[in-house]
């Protein structure tokens, strides 16, 4: 079986040509969906059931959210469908750092991606406010 | 994608400028990703992220897939650290000002039921 670590300072080096989810400085992915708490709750006493608050993910992106295409014009920025407000959108970074055995290491890939959205998002019936990012 | 806590995304008066940081955002370690079966492993990143607003006008829309971005084009830089408790595996970006990125805009985006197609 591999080093892990091995792997890991590998990957820092090699960065990686998939499209998917921030790359950093491996395979470090992205933070994880939201929370369980914006799950449909179970309707009582006969009430609509409409779904959860939970952010709408792009019908397109697969089910972690990742875009599998890096960001660039013409691309679909956001994360969240049903969505307006102010959003950033990043990719592609390079950079240098250090790990805990001191060594010195680049970091980032073309899919090295973050980004914010802040505004306003429709689930359940009903806006929200929510600021979120995508890492 | 994860929610920012309060305070979390701030923006310049001017409002060409936002800073995104956050610490301790729980995420993946998955070294032999893409495979099917790449093993994951809990980690942790704390990071400040810098966009600032050019002159550059962009526009991106497509009525078929019912999105629209206005903005500028923007830099972003960003400083990182990350850790892996499980194996005792640190990182720890250079800083802020040291890094760069090939894309970045900023700007505001409608879509879904948001979006109105342009009238033709």
């Amino acid at each position: 079986m591999s080093d892990p670590v091995m792997n890991r300072r590998r990957l820092l080096n090699l960065g990686v040509s998939s499209f998917g989810l921030a790359s950093l400085p491996s395979r470090l992915i992205g933070a994880p969906s939201s929370p369980e708490s914006c799950s449909p709750a179970i309707p009582q006493n006969h009430e609509a059931s409409n779904g959860g608050s939970c952010p709408y993910p792009i019908p397109w992106l697969d089910k972690n959210g990742n875009h599998n295409q890096p960001a660039g014009p013409d691309v679909e920025l956001s994360s969240i469908y049903h969505f307006k407000g102010k959003l950033g959108r990043c990719s592609g970074f390079h950079g240098m750092g250090t790990d805990n055995q001191g060594n010195r290491r680049p970091w980032g890939t073309a899919t090295t991606d973050f980004s914010y959205m802040a505004g306003e998002y429709w689930a359940a019936r009903q806006p929200h406010p929510g600021v979120f990012t995508h890492t | 994608m994860a929610p920012v806590p309060a305070g979390g995304l701030t923006f310049s008066a001017d409002g060409k400028t936002a800073t995104l940081q956050m610490t301790n955002l729980p995420i993946i370690d998955q070294p032999r990703w893409p495979a099917l079966d790449a093993e994951t492993t809990p980690a942790f990143m704390d990071f400040k992220l810098v966009f600032k607003s050019g002159v550059e006008p962009v526009k991106y829309e497509d009525p078929s897939r019912q999105y629209r971005f206005e903005g500028f084009e923007a830099s972003a830089q960003l400083e990182a650290r990350f850790s892996v408790p499980s194996i005792g595996f640190t990182f720890q970006s250079d800083p802020l000002e040291t890094s760069r990125c090939d894309f970045a805009v900023m700007g505001e985006e409608v879509n879904g039921r948001y979006y109105e197609a342009p009238k033709t």
